[in-house]
């Protein structure tokens, strides 16, 4: 195998951008990867900005990590904005994104975000049940109100996926498919051990999700990145009918509709856990609870039937991404988005990039270095 | 029978009391069901509910199966628009049914009556579910309203009487969606969600036809040869009045003959395989294993050329086209002869596939069987599978046949009754002996004829192969471009597989593909990974389950 100037692990979005932009700069990059529990391949592809209420009952104290990432979720909004017109179309759609409340306990605490992420520059704003109406007829009668944020959206990522590959090919970018089992100095660069042999190359960028953090072991830190398998459903295509990507107050779901027609049901329901090799396994009760849920909140859709349902491994850290040079080791650059990896990973990627051409990133380094996880 | 009307796009409708909506639709010369989100129309193709490409609306509810939904006195159906507005209002869950039997039997044919029938002589609780209005199976298929049409129908109706006097429950129209570990199994009955919990759980779900992919194979009028069986057998209509049959194995033989017998003109009966006369030793071989049974196709053969019926063999379908209402059908024949006949509908059937969506979602051991083209469940002795308390018996395993499926049945009821502590099972010999020679009898058969999966690599570039989602082989081949290390990354670059009917006529010749492409061997894993539901499933019908087991309300 040649020598390249970078080796990315992993070839999810994240790892894709960055070697995108590291080949559009010039250099001669590989992707390595394992070809296993991809989160980008398994992912709804909702444009994330506004803070979920799920990670936030779940991890409560990663919410000011979260709230100081606010501006940053938004640029990656942007940023997928940008590579929608360069790739020619991966069904974007920016209408924004509605968190529902169905009490006024839910209301008030909407209310108190919204607050604190118009303070962060979001473009927010609490709905009544009149103003709903004429944008989500469809919601279920219980509904009072909701937060509506206009940075949301949705995008195909399947279709967004293909055609980043594409361009990956045509940037004459090395794919090989393959598991990194551990990470080295050399004189001269980086030394990656694989089953087929060792990769040489002067830097690394790893892209790993679920996989980074035992690649980082042995360099001065731990970075805690979980493998989180979750759950999703998807219906038969009705007549387009919901624009927005709807999430709720206070319950685990995201909703919304594919420009197939097709309603894409998830929002972080748990699937069992297997191994880093196999996919996670469906559970019933993600299952019967997510749908159940779904048709709650919209029960327009209970005509429709489910026709799939599938378990994907997403990756939790701390609630802001790692990005950025090892402490002690600045060829190898992590490059892990954490919570809505699939909004985030494109400029998770080209920032990782920026970092390994001596570049800038546009971001406060400090709010994402890989050293505060220092042991 | 009790006369009934209902309207199609406003069209009235006669009909009789117990046809399925598919039936009368298509004896009153309607065959576009559905139009697709590339304005193609689709028809009734499989018949048995397992292509989905039979959709209709009825009184204002979208996507059901014409298949499978029985015609009723003044229905309002239309045809399906691909993009239906939602018409869900929050309907109420009705009261779920909660099964815990010793054994539980998923399909009521052949072999899933055989099991029910032995495990409650032992003293088993056992319920049976079948997805179908009356319980048989295909190869006892029974009329809908229980007429007896020959000695195979004859057959059946006695072995439903035995199985309904066994103390076994019969639970029919059941549609079984979802398959969990351990032994959790969700299932639908029109509004009702039914969810099962047994000691054992008997997988008898038979298999669904392998088509003959060429360009035009999704018109409507295009059927499988059981699709046209299943109109003849159950509900007495015949699929049209000019009929050409095609593809390679038995069934097109007998079904070709039924509908002849039934008033239908068969213009032609394409066999792909040369005659078996040209193969005299295999064909020996084959009567030497099943005297009985070659008499019966020797039988059939001279009934159909007595009925001056055109048969070739080594005749190849390569094409359809529409024009007006008449479909053209081209044949080639071994000399690379073509030549076009016009008919009113074209039956196909090109071997079988086993519905294993089950037993691989349940994680049984499954191997390639390259001759057939098929995953193989392996199962020992007593047909226990390599996952606790689950036995698989009949055509789902593998194609074995009606006579082997029923001997399976024996000695799976006799296990998982003697496993939940009915019986002891030991009384199996005739049984294994019986099996033995049906088995030797199958695998002599099937040396006659062409049922290999066809080479892709000869299908032109515009072969539909993903009938849901309207993608072609040509875009298929594209595909492979991007290196797909398995299928279910060409499904996920493509889209190949991804719709209502998961895949079923295009996973394995997509599996087959990337195997090529890759120089893997087909394995289990080649195959898109099982995914739940099995077939769709109403909303409605999961707020019911969700109710049922967690009740959260
Ligand atoms: C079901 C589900 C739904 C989701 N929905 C959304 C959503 O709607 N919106 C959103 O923003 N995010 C969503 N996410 C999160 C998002 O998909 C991921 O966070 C994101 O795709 C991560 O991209 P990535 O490129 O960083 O990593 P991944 O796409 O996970 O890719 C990492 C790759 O690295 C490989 N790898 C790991 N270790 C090694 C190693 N040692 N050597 C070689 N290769 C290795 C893996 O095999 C994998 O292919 C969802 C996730 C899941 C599971
Ligand atoms: C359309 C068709 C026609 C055939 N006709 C003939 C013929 O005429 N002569 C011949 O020799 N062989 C015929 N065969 C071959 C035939 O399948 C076998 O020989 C024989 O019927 C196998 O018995 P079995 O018990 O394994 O499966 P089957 O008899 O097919 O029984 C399977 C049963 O399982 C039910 N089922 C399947 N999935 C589910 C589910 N998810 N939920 C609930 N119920 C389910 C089905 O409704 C069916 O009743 C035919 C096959 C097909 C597919
Ligand atoms: S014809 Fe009804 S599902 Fe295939």
């Amino acid at each position: 195998m040649a020598r390249a100037d970078v080796l990315v692990i992993g070839g999810g979005v994240t790892g894709t951008l960055a070697a995108i932009t590291l080949a559009d700069a010039g250099a001669s990059v590989t992707i390595i990867d394992a070809g296993v529990n991809a989160g980008s391949d398994a992912n709804a592809g909702s444009l994330h900005v506004q803070m979920q209420s799920r990670f936030m009952r779940l991890y409560p104290d990663q919410v000011p990590n979260v709230e100081a990432s606010l501006p940053f979720y938004r640029a990656a909004a942007e940023e997928w904005v940008r590579l929608d017109a360069v790739l020619g179309g991966v069904e974007l759609v920016r209408n924004g994104g509605l968190m529902l409340a169905e009490t006024p306990d839910q209301l008030a605490f909407l209310e108190h975000k919204a607050d604190r992420e118009a303070a962060q520059g979001l473009s927010v704003e609490i709905l009544d049940r009149r103003a709903l109406d004429q944008i989500a007829p469809w919601l279920g009668p219980h509904i009072i109100g909701a937060e509506l944020c206009r940075d949301e959206g949705k995008l195909n990522p399947l279709l967004a996926n293909r055609l980043l590959r594409g361009r990956a090919d045509a940037a004459g970018i090395t794919r090989i498919n393959g598991k990194v089992d551990g990470l080295a100095l050399t004189a001269r660069g980086v030394e990656a051990t694989t089953a087929e042999g060792p990769l040489q190359a002067d830097q690394v960028i790893v892209a790993a999700a679920w996989g980074a953090g035992r690649l980082a072991d042995g360099f001065g830190v731990s970075i805690p990145t979980r493998a989180e398998p979750l759950h999703m459903n998807i219906t038969e295509p009705g007549a387009p009918s919901i624009n927005h990507l709807v999430q709720h107050a206070e319950r685990s779901i995201t909703l919304k509709q594919f420009g197939s027609g097709q309603i894409v049901i998830g929002g972080g329901w748990p699937a069992t856990y297997r191994g880093p090799t196999q996919p996670p396994l469906v559970r019933p009760s993600s299952l019967l609870g997510n749908v159940a849920l779904a048709a709650k909140l919209a029960p327009a859709i209970s005509g429709l039937k489910v026709i799939r349902t599938w378990a994907g491994m997403n990756t939790t850290i701390d609630g802001a991404s790692v990005i950025g040079a090892l402490p002690g080791a600045e060829r190898i650059i992590m490059a892990i988005p954490g919570d809505a990896g699939y909004t985030l990973g494109p400029m998770v990627g080209q920032m990782a990039a920026s970092i390994a051409l001596g570049a800038q990133t546009g971001f406060d380094p400090e709010r994402f270095t890989p050293a505060r996880f220092a042991v | 029978m009790t006369e009934i009307t209902f309207t199609f796009d406003g069209h009235k409708i006669a009909a009789r009391e117990g046809q399925s909506l598919a039936a009368a639709l298509t004896e009153a010369g309607h065959r576009a069901f559905r139009e697709t989100a590339k304005s193609a129309d689709r028809g009734m193709f499989c018949g048995m509910g397992v292509c989905q490409e039979c959709l209709v609306s009825v009184d204002g509810m979208p996507n059901l199966r014409a298949c499978m939904s029985p015609v009723r006195d003044g229905m309002v159906v239309a045809k399906q628009a691909p993009f239906p507005e939602f018409s869900g209002a929050h309907v109420a869950p009705s009261a779920p049914m909660h099964l815990s039997p010793d054994v539980l039997v998923i399909g009521g044919g052949a072999g899933g009556l055989s099991a029910a029938i032995t495990a409650a002589r032992a003293g088993a609780d056992v319920v049976v579910l079948d997805e179908r209005k009356v319980a048989g199976g295909q190869y006892y298929k029974q009329s809908a309203d229980g007429s007896v049409l020959d000695a195979q129908q004859q057959e059946g109706a006695e072995l439903l009487a035995t199985a309904r006097g066994s103390g076994a429950e019969i639970l029919s129209g059941v549609e079984l969606w979802g398959a969990f570990d351990p032994l959790l199994f969700l299932a639908q009955q029109g509004e009702t969600a039914i969810v099962a919990r047994p000691k054992t759980a008997i997988v008898a779900t038979g298999a669904y036809e392998r088509p003959v992919m060429v360009p035009g194979w999704t018109l409507p009028g295009v059927m499988t040869t059981g699709a046209a069986q299943t109109l003849w057998r159950s509900y007495g209509t015949l699929p049209g009045k000019r009929v050409v049959v095609c593809g390679s194995g038995p069934l097109n033989l007998q079904v070709a003959l039924e509908l002849a017998r039934g008033g239908a003109e068969i213009v032609r009966l394409a066999e792909r395989a040369p005659h078996p006369l040209q193969r005299p030793f295999a064909s020996l071989k084959m009567g030497v294993a099943g005297p009985s049974q070659t008499a019966k196709g020797v039988t059939m053969e001279l009934a159909l050329r007595r009925r001056g019926i055109d048969m070739r063999n080594a005749c190849e379908l390569v094409g359809v086209t529409q024009s007006g209402s008449e479909l053209l059908a081209t044949f080639r024949s071994a000399a690379g002869v073509e030549d076009t006949i016009g008919v009113d509908a074209l039956c196909m059937n090109s071997g079988f596939e086993p519905q294993n969506e089950i037993l691989r979602l349940l994680g049984a051991e499954m191997g390639y069987d390259p001759a057939m083209g098929t995953l193989r469940c392996h199962t020992d002795d007593a047909m226990h599978t390599n996952v606790s308390g689950l036995y698989a018996v009949g055509d789902c395993k593998g194609l074995g046949g009606a006579p082997t499926a029923r001997q399976e049945g024996i000695i799976a009821g006799a296990h998982a009754a003697a496993a939940t502590g009915h019986g002891d099972a030991y009384d199996l010999f005739a049984a294994r002996r019986a099996l033995a020679s049906h088995r030797r009898f199958q695998s002599r058969l099937w040396e006659l004829y062409d049922i290999a999966p066809g080479n892709a690599a000869t299908m032109p570039d515009d072969t539909l192969v993903c009938r849901c989602e309207e993608l072609t082989i040509g875009d298929l081949r594209n595909g492979l471009e991007g290196k797909p290390g398995h299928a279910g990354t060409l499904k996920r670059s493509t889209r190949v597989g991804m719709g209502r009917c998961q895949g079923r006529y295009c996973g394995p010749v997509a599996a087959r593909m990337v195997a090529e492409a890759t120089g893997k061997p087909v394995e289990d894993l080649s195959f898109f990974a099982p995914r739940v539901p099995i077939k769709p499933v109403a909303i409605s019908s999961i707020l019911a389950a969700e109710e049922a087991l967690y009740g959260e309300g």
